[in-house]
């Protein structure tokens, strides 16, 4: 049984990483072969992920190389195999997906290679119980995600986009580095277990600065404030990349890190209090931008920021099962929305907002689900969104200050508002463009077809997963609940009805706005600002411009003159015989 | 074989071979001319020598694996072969091969290719001496020996005039900072009265000024041949100017040598100078922040890449640093790590550019003009195989797992936070966000590569020769291997970090 679970673990990582060497292999005249084969490699990923649903945990050591490398080992607890199986499952249907939508595209092999280096590398990255490796793994998706992005490179658009991801994430990986390497001089373990074990032995110093370090990269690579502004400029990516990346399992990573290491840094003065503020400030301030925004796939990746928020605030108060469902939920119906409006930006050739209108009549199935998946973001009974939203915000009540529950509350509100107001201008109204759009391929309508159906229904598995979450993991307490408790727990809660009397005011509100025009008018001045990211991208201009700036400047140091260059030898040795003989270091 | 035979023959066949080569060229070349086609061997013969090498290569890291050091003596010189001069031997002669394969076919028909390759095999088996020379003058004399076959290298395009300038900026500042190490020499020959280098570590030297001056000396002098701040403004010329096969075996090499030669005067004076490693950190801080920032404004991708050696140096400085001031191993070893790793990537990087260059002369206009960014656009169109090993090279330089500039990296900023001083962890913290903002130049070149339209003339471009591809593939193959499996070199590193240890922390 042991072996059956290794190669199981080792397959999900290392397959499709042969896959995507295949896949280069492959010229590039051979279209039908690359969808093909890419298909199948993350299908068979995906079934080996759902396989490991029947095993218990167990830890594979592979190789011990031990110092400061650490071993090569992976867990398949159960936090492991809930993003195992998200990222392959919401892989392959990307995959599927891009098979239609990246019809006649060049240079495929390029694109589907770096969609399963990033399946494998993304599973490596949670079934990781060596921290090294976890930080390997890590940066491996920051690539991919970088790559992924700026995959039409001759949009400059795009190149930005994916410098300013890959930069981002990449100084935000700093703060977990220096997390690793303290914990690392004062235990001398890579271990996971082993860490999350000592948390009582490590200096003070040390879980503060690695708390807050880790804090950092889980805020960079979830996209929370200040560091999100890399998220919304990340949609010039192809949309089945943003919907599997930039939505559904990148972006997780930050919570998963967060959750994973919460039994060490739980204790660290101050650490819960600001993952609570970090999350409110941008569940708010990313739903005010989504309700300003015109690009269709900006609104969703406000949405997105916003909704990971969520998962981070839940996580601040404790509620590590909330977290966790709501990060379910939220996959599957951030993947539909993503990818229906993936088929409607496909067909009518713009992004944005203001372009579209009236698609009721003409694109039914994608306005089915897209409503099913508006409906789950928004938070309406019965779907996924409605629970795992309740879940976080009843926790969050009872656990968490009353601001921060107030600050989500309103949150809630907006998120139903932003939503309505999306699917309005893009289904609703007059058709403001003379694009037809062209029909939905069966391919594309497969794909959105179970991730409905998971909007629908996957609240069901609530109590089942509380449980398969804390009967692997010794070293964290999630909530577990028995099958009806969750849902019971939810109805019979007034603030249930608080929120939702907050969303039906929203959705009110959103109909009494479009009326009112002379209101819109007086605070056009806050929604401009709104719609350039709240000053937030002036704030990245702040690192930039200065590093540019002493670039240009240091260039004077190069004078191309030799007897420059000398004195710049003889100043050197006249300063080092000064500081040391003199200055006495 | 005997050790000290090996020793020999590891340096003298080389040495041998370097006039011999140029001889049996010119005059082949004289005859197969009177008769029709010149014909020049020199390649061959080169190629010849370098595997040959191999064979007594083989036999002293046999040795040196089972019984340790070895030495040979040669009148009253005595050479040493220890950790430090196994690892030098191996990757000079390892990437010499490498080069002399690729050159084949960049320097065909050039006018001097005799002294090309003559001067190539000569500096190997001069580099080697320099390794294990025990003996404080005839250290000093065999670098000038080895620093003399790089001048005529750098300077192989004689008849334009920036290859020129670049060569004599060379020949002049390295010759200043030899001066300053014959001072230093001077110096501590004066106060101790011996030049043998093993005894000196048994002579008590503390709290002797002269002596850390003569250390500033070392550090100054061989400073510039390492291209430490503020000793580093030739290389961005030299390395650029040079063929791109000397290119990689001047930063590959040549550079760490003059590094290496730098940690072998400062062990001996380590008694009276233990502030050697902080002032290596300090200087290492430096060629981070100006290798890193001036390579972002560059147009030229080999000007680029040439400051981008100068960052490297920091990493490795860095790293050694860490270990004189601490006594944490890791330090030293992550830098001698990285000196390997360097070799490869920097290697891979300036090859690839090369195995465009030549691709390229046909088509461009001026066949001399340097490659710049708008020369990559497209390129992975035309040439698949040469963007994946330059997009290997790059993104490896960059410091991105699973690569073996990751892991090199890695064990030098781990050694910084074992040693719990704020004062070293935050110039590793500032060299991890270097990493981070040395990706904003070579991640663009990658964007170009993969653009759909094309530079002008790229698709016009000839064919990459065998051995080329030969070449790239071994060293991206080599690249990612590394970075799989990180402690395949522990063998060939940690002897050379103990003898930086037991100099300056006497166990």
């Amino acid at each position: 049984m042991k072996n059956a679970q290794s190669i199981l673990i080792l397959f999900v990582i290392l397959f499709p990483w042969l896959g995507a060497i295949i896949i280069v292999a492959f010229r590039q005249n051979k279209e039908k072969g690359q969808h093909w084969l890419a298909s199948a490699i993350s299908l068979l990923t995906a079934l080996a992920a759902w396989l490991l649903l029947f095993f218990n945990n167990t830890l594979i050591i592979s190789i011990p190389l031990g110092g400061i490398f650490g071993n090569i080992e992976f867990v398949s607890d159960g936090l492991a195999i809930l993003l195992v199986i998200i990222a392959t499952s919401i892989g392959s249907l990307a995959i599927l997906f891009s098979t239609s939508y990246m019809k006649g595209e060049s240079q495929l092999s390029r694109y589907y290679s770096l969609i399963l280096l990033f399946i494998g590398s993304m599973t490596g990255l949670v079934l990781s119980s060596n921290i090294f490796y976890l930080f390997v793994f890590w940066e491996m998706t920051a690539f991919c995600s970088y790559a992924l992005i700026s995959f039409y490179n001759d949009d400059p658009k795009a190149v930005r986009g994916g410098m300013k991801a890959f930069i981002i994430t990449q100084l935000g990986g700093i703060g977990l580095l220096i997390g690793i390497m303290m914990i690392y001089a004062d235990i001398n373990t890579l271990s996971i277990p082993e860490i999350l074990q000592s948390a009582a032995t490590l200096p003070t110093l040390t879980l503060q600065i690695a708390g807050f370090g880790f804090l950092v990269a889980a805020a960079a690579k979830s996209a929370q404030v200040p560091l999100h502004t890399w998220l919304p400029d990340a949609m010039e990516a192809p949309t089945p990349i943003s919907a599997l990346i930039h939505a559904a399992t990148m972006v997780n990573a930050g919570v998963y890190l967060l959750v994973r290491f919460y039994p060490t840094f739980k204790a660290v003065p101050g650490w819960n209090m600001t993952i609570i503020i970090i999350a409110c400030l941008t569940s708010l301030l990313a739903a005010i931008m989504a309700s300003v925004a015109f690009d269709l796939k900006r609104v969703l990746a406000y949405s997105t920021i916003s909704q990971l928020g969520y998962m981070v605030y839940a996580i601040g108060v404790g509620g590590l099962f909330s977290s966790q469902f709501h990060l379910l939920s939220h996959a599957i119906f951030k993947t539909l929305l993503f990818l229906s409006a993936g088929a409607i930006i496909h067909s009518l050739g713009t992004r944005d907002m203001r372009l579209m209108g009236g698609l009721n009549k003409k694109m039914p199935f994608i306005r089915n689900v897209f409503i099913i998946g508006s409906l789950s973001l928004s938070g309406i009974p019965f779907l996924s969104g409605f629970w795992s939203k309740e879940s976080v915000l009843e926790h969050g009540l009872e656990h968490g200050p009353l601001w921060a529950y107030t600050i989500m509350l309103i949150t809630a509100g907006l998120t139903a508002y932003y939503t309505i107001r999306c699917v309005w201008m893009v289904f609703f109204g007059e058709s403001r463009s003379h694009m037809q759009p062209h029909k939905i391929s069966s391919m594309m309508k497969t794909t959105l077809t179970p991730l409905a159906l998971g909007s629908l229904t996957t609240w069901l598995l609530a109590g089942p997963l509380s449980k398969f979450l804390q009967s692997s993991m010794p070293f964290h307490h999630f909530h577990t609940y028995s099958f009806w408790e969750p849902f019971l727990s939810v109805l019979t809660n007034p603030y249930t009805y608080l929120t939702l009397a907050v969303i039906v005011v929203a959705i009110f509100g959103f109909f009494r706005v479009k009326k009112m025009k002379g209101l819109i008018h007086e605070v056009r001045g806050i929604i401009g600002f709104a719609e350039k990211g709240l000053g937030f991208d002036e704030l990245n201009k702040v690192f930039v411009t200065p590093t540019l700036w002493l670039a240009e400047g240091l260039r004077y140091t190069q004078t191309g003159i030799l007897n420059w260059n000398i004195f710049g030898i003889l100043l050197g040795l006249l300063f080092l015989i000064s500081a040391v003989l003199l200055g006495g270091i | 074989m005997q050790p000290d035979f090996v020793l020999e023959a590891l340096i003298f066949a080389p040495i041998i071979s370097f006039p011999l080569i140029y001889l049996i060229s010119r005059i082949t070349l004289r005859i197969t001319a009177k008769k029709g086609t010149p014909i020049n061997p020199s390649r061959w013969l080169a190629l010849v020598v370098m595997l040959a090498l191999l064979i007594p290569l083989s036999f002293a890291l046999n040795h040196f694996i089972n019984e340790g050091s070895f030495f040979t003596t040669i009148g009253t010189i005595e050479l040493q072969m220890d950790g430090i001069s196994v690892l030098l031997t191996t990757i000079v002669i390892l990437m010499s091969l490498l080069i002399i394969l690729f050159s084949g076919d960049y320097m065909k028909g050039e006018v001097g290719e005799e002294k090309y390759y003559a001067m190539l095999v000569g500096m190997v088996g001069l580099v080697i001496g320099l390794s294990t020379a025990s003996d404080l003058f005839n250290l000093w004399i065999w670098f000038e020996a080895m620093a003399i076959t790089p001048y005529v290298l750098v300077a192989f395009y004689h008849d334009r005039a920036p290859v020129l300038e670049a060569g004599v900026k060379y020949l002049i500042q390295s010759a200043v900072g030899t001066m300053l190490v014959l001072i230093g020499i001077m110096i501590v020959f004066m106060q101790t009265g011996t030049l043998y280098m093993p005894s000196l570590n048994a002579i008590n030297i503390q709290n002797n000024p002269a002596l850390i001056v003569a250390g500033i000396l070392f550090i100054i002098g061989f400073g510039v041949k390492s291209a430490l701040f503020p000793m580093h403004t030739w290389l961005p010329d030299a390395h650029s100017q040079a063929p791109s096969g000397i290119s990689a075996l001047l930063s590959g090499v040549v550079i760490e040598a003059g590094l290496i030669t730098m940690i072998r005067t400062l062990d001996m004076v380590s008694g009276a100078f233990a502030q050697a490693g902080t002032i290596l950190i300090v200087i290492s801080a430096l060629n981070l922040l100006f290798g890193n920032l001036l390579a972002l404004r560059q147009n030229q991708i080999k000007r680029m890449l040439a400051f981008s050696s100068i960052a490297h140096m920091g990493y490795i400085v860095l790293g050694v640093g860490i270990t004189m001031t601490s006594g944490n191993i890791n330090g030293a070893q992550g830098g001698f790590f990285h000196i390997f790793n360097h070799a490869i990537m920097k290697g891979l990087a300036f090859m690839s550019i090369g195995t465009l260059m030549y691709s390229l002369t046909a088509t461009k206009k001026n066949a001399h003009d340097p490659l710049t960014l708008d020369d990559m656009n497209g390129l992975a169109k035309r040439f698949p195989f040469l963007g994946i090993c330059l997009s290997i090279g790059l993104l490896s330089l960059a410091g991105i797992p699973p690569l073996a500039g990751f892991v090199s990296k890695w064990q030098i900023f781990i050694a910084g936070f074992e040693t719990h001083d704020p004062f070293i962890i935050g110039i590793v913290i500032f060299a991890a966000i270097n990493s981070v903002i040395s990706l904003a130049y070579y991640a663009p070149i990658i964007n170009r590569m993969y653009r759909l339209t094309p530079s002008p003339y790229n698709m016009k471009a000839k064919a990459i020769t065998p051995f080329m591809k030969i070449v790239l593939s071994i060293l991206t193959i080599a690249t990612v291997v590394i970075g799989f499996y990180p402690t395949l070199l522990n063998w060939l590193t940690e002897p050379a970090a103990n003898v930086i240890l037991t100099a300056f922390w006497h166990s």
